[in-house]
């Protein structure tokens, strides 16, 4: 099978959506030349119409993205980084998410936001955020967090066509990731999760570019733990039943995300996990997070978000066995 | 537009009857038959009425938050019995008694209304949008409060649409408070009306106790933006009798407001203005006068009976309803 980039997974989805649906169409700030080459030649082939500059007005992109939605549209509303989601906050978790059901499911509102999340660049606090758990937070959004290019290009061609807002946070690091992808269409349902690599003695549940940092420390940790890595791909819908049914087998959880730690997914997937399969457990769960606080930039990044060797302490010491130091120490590469 | 007499004796209904739900809604609070809260418009009707009777069922309004949006929804035309019932919170109400006092009506063109002030300009940008691109020469009528203009959404969607010339009609209600605060003392300038400027829009500044006045203005606007002008601003300055929400004090900054002040204000009330201008004008008489109030207080008992006789939403109507299949 040909293999290609994720950002042009993402590109391919987006042009092969707009010429299957006309009301489909992009806003966002240069969105014709694209920050993160996603967008790269769309204005060619669909015009300024539909492929929309906008100045710099979060608040007016993410509520034109709405308003249009609900007039019939299916916008994606490209918010750049992740972490300008936070310029719109009422637009995002007050408006779109919320008015399906607070106006008696007498609108819809099926739109895209998205934007590129995510840290190891050393950007600093406002331009590393993974902004999952604030999502998570306010039902009525989907969750949508792309591992790879097979499922970046086949979750966005799902979340467009889906009646209901969803953030398609896609992460920096992944960007330059070559992977498999079929040239014919195909789409990959909401709420079912992947397993990457199956293992008997722990379950790793991981998120977007996490899943990379899990399968390698898995590989590495291979001969000493057994490790079973779950991508859930979509946090709304959450697929539990696969996370459950590796707990059942493994009967340790541990769960990675970036976001902080503090009310983060691993706080509520772990919940989840005691809720529903107390009783399979042989060790409480643990999970793995940005450390709780801002996120620092330069070298100091590293003491906040996730670390492989973190990971791998978490699954050494939840089974009992020897800390084992990793030969890879560092994560992600300096993408500006 | 030229109002006709049938015109003017319509717009009149339409006042009659925002004025008259409006008073009943402050009653029906106090009576507990409300399950929120309650923003009167009294005596700020005529820019809602004025700026919707004459729309086209298809445009799009953002209602403003002050009577809740029914001087609006009832110049739009839509059902302001529904409304009433949702501020009952029964089902029978415009959102089946989900929200208590949020106006959601998208046959009328009013796709819904929500509690963060200013936030009506971002959406409306987007109903402009699909207005434009849909090019059945739809318009958008957004409605805001004067104070709403110290909110960066205002900026953000009116540069947009003047930008790209969408059909948007931007209506100030400019009733010189922002809930406790007078305007004169949160901005600089004297008129909203005048950062249209700014934007290389129309900004025009017309008497909002005036109803003939807001139409006539706003259906100008509209008629340009039907035509691919873009957005215009009009202004209406008008008045608030009430306080910010029922029940609470009549504050103005620390202290509380003049009720001689309020008073006197009364001598501008845009119902009794419009009908001294329309007996003046031989358009109705006296007779007529008291038929339109005598029908509009049989819909009003109608509708005090109708929200009493619904029933309040079962916890099952929220089963499923947070997503859209």
């Amino acid at each position: 099978m040909r293999e290609i980039l994720y950002l042009q997974a993402i590109n391919e989805a987006l042009a092969e959506e707009m010429r299957r649906d006309e009301t489909v169409f992009i806003i966002g700030e240069s969105v014709q030349g694209s920050t993160f080459n996603t967008t790269v030649g769309l204005v060619q082939e669909f015009g300024a119409e539909r492929v929309m500059d906008a100045p710099i007005a979060e608040n007016g992109i993410a509520g034109a993205a709405v308003g249009a939605a609900m007039a019939g549209y299916r916008p994606v509303a490209d918010l750049m980084f992740g972490d300008f989601i936070y310029c719109c906050m009422d637009e995002v978790l007050l408006k779109a998410a919320q008015w399906h059901m607070m106006h008696a499911e007498k609108v819809n509102v099926p739109l895209v936001f998205k934007a590129a999340i995510g840290g190891y660049s050393g950007l600093c606090n406002e331009h590393s955020r993974c902004p999952e758990a604030v999502v998570l937070h306010h039902p009525g959004l989907k969750l949508v967090l792309p591992s790879n290019p097979y499922d970046a290009k086949g979750l966005l061609k799902t979340a467009i066509r889906d009646n209901n807002p969803v953030c398609y946070f896609y992460h920096k690091q992944l960007l330059p990731m070559m992977g498999e992808v079929p040239e014919e269409e195909y789409t990959i349902p909401f709420g079912v999760a992947d397993v990457k690599r199956e293992g008997t003695d722990v379950t790793v549940v991981a998120t977007s570019f996490q899943v990379s940092l899990a399968l390698a420390v898995a590989a590495e940790l291979e001969g000493r733990v057994s490790v079973e890595v779950i991508d859930p791909r979509t946090l709304e819908p959450l697929d539990l039943d696969t996370i459950l049914k590796s707990v059942e087998k493994t009967g340790r959880a541990i769960i990675v995300d970036e976001d902080t730690l503090r009310c983060g997914v691993g706080a509520e997937i772990g919940m989840q996990i005691m809720e529903n399969a107390f009783d399979m457990l042989d060790a409480p769960v643990k999970r793995i997070g940005a450390a709780n606080m801002p996120i620092p930039g330069g070298v100091l990044e590293k003491i906040c978000l996730p670390q492989p060797q973190d990971l791998a302490n978490a699954i050494t010491d939840l089974v009992g066995a020897q800390r084992f130091e990793l030969a890879v120490q560092t994560a992600g590469v300096k993408l500006l | 537009m030229k109002l006709k007499k049938n015109d003017l004796v319509k717009l009149y209904r339409n006042l009659v009857r925002a004025r008259k739900f409006d008073q009943a809604s402050i009653r029906m609070l106090g009576e507990g038959k409300f399950t929120s809260f309650f923003h009167s418009a009294y005596g700020g009707e005529a820019p809602g009425v004025g700026g919707t009777t004459f729309l086209r069922k298809d445009d799009y309004i953002y209602p403003h938050h002050r009577g809740h949006g029914i001087p609006h929804a009832a110049g739009k035309g839509s059902d302001v019995v529904g409304f009433m019932a949702e501020h009952c919170g029964k089902v029978t109400g415009s959102c089946k008694g989900i929200t208590g006092f949020h106006a959601c009506d998208p046959e009328f063109g009013i796709y819904g209304t929500a509690g963060t002030i200013g936030s009506a300009f971002p959406v409306s940008v987007g109903w402009g949008l699909a207005a434009k691109k849909a090019g059945k020469g739809q318009v958008v009528a957004c409605f805001f409060g004067d104070s709403s203009a110290g909110r960066g959404t205002m900026h953000e969607g009116m540069n947009m649409a003047a930008n790209w010339k969408l059909p948007i009609i931007w209506v100030c209600e400019n009733n010189g408070m922002g809930q406790f605060v007078p305007i004169k003392d949160a901005f600089p300038m004297e008129d909203i009306a005048s950062m249209a400027g700014a934007y290389g829009m129309p900004g025009v500044v017309v008497d909002g106790q005036d109803v003939v006045a807001v139409a006539e203005a706003v259906m100008a606007a509209a008629e340009r933006a039907r035509k691919g002008k873009g957005p215009s601003l009009v202004e209406c300055k008008c008045l608030r009798f009430r306080s910010h929400v029922e029940g609470a004090p009549d504050w103005m900054h620390g202290e509380i407001r003049s009720p001689e002040e309020v008073e006197k204000m009364k001598k501008r009330d845009p119902v009794v203005l419009y009908q001294k201008k329309l007996l003046k004008q031989e358009i109705l008489t006296k007779k007529e006068i008291e038929e339109i109030d005598k029908e509009i207080d049989a819909e009003v008992e109608a509708m005090e009976k109708f929200c009493e006789e619904s029933a309040y939403p079962e916890p099952s109507i929220l089963e499923n309803a947070v997503y859209a299949d």
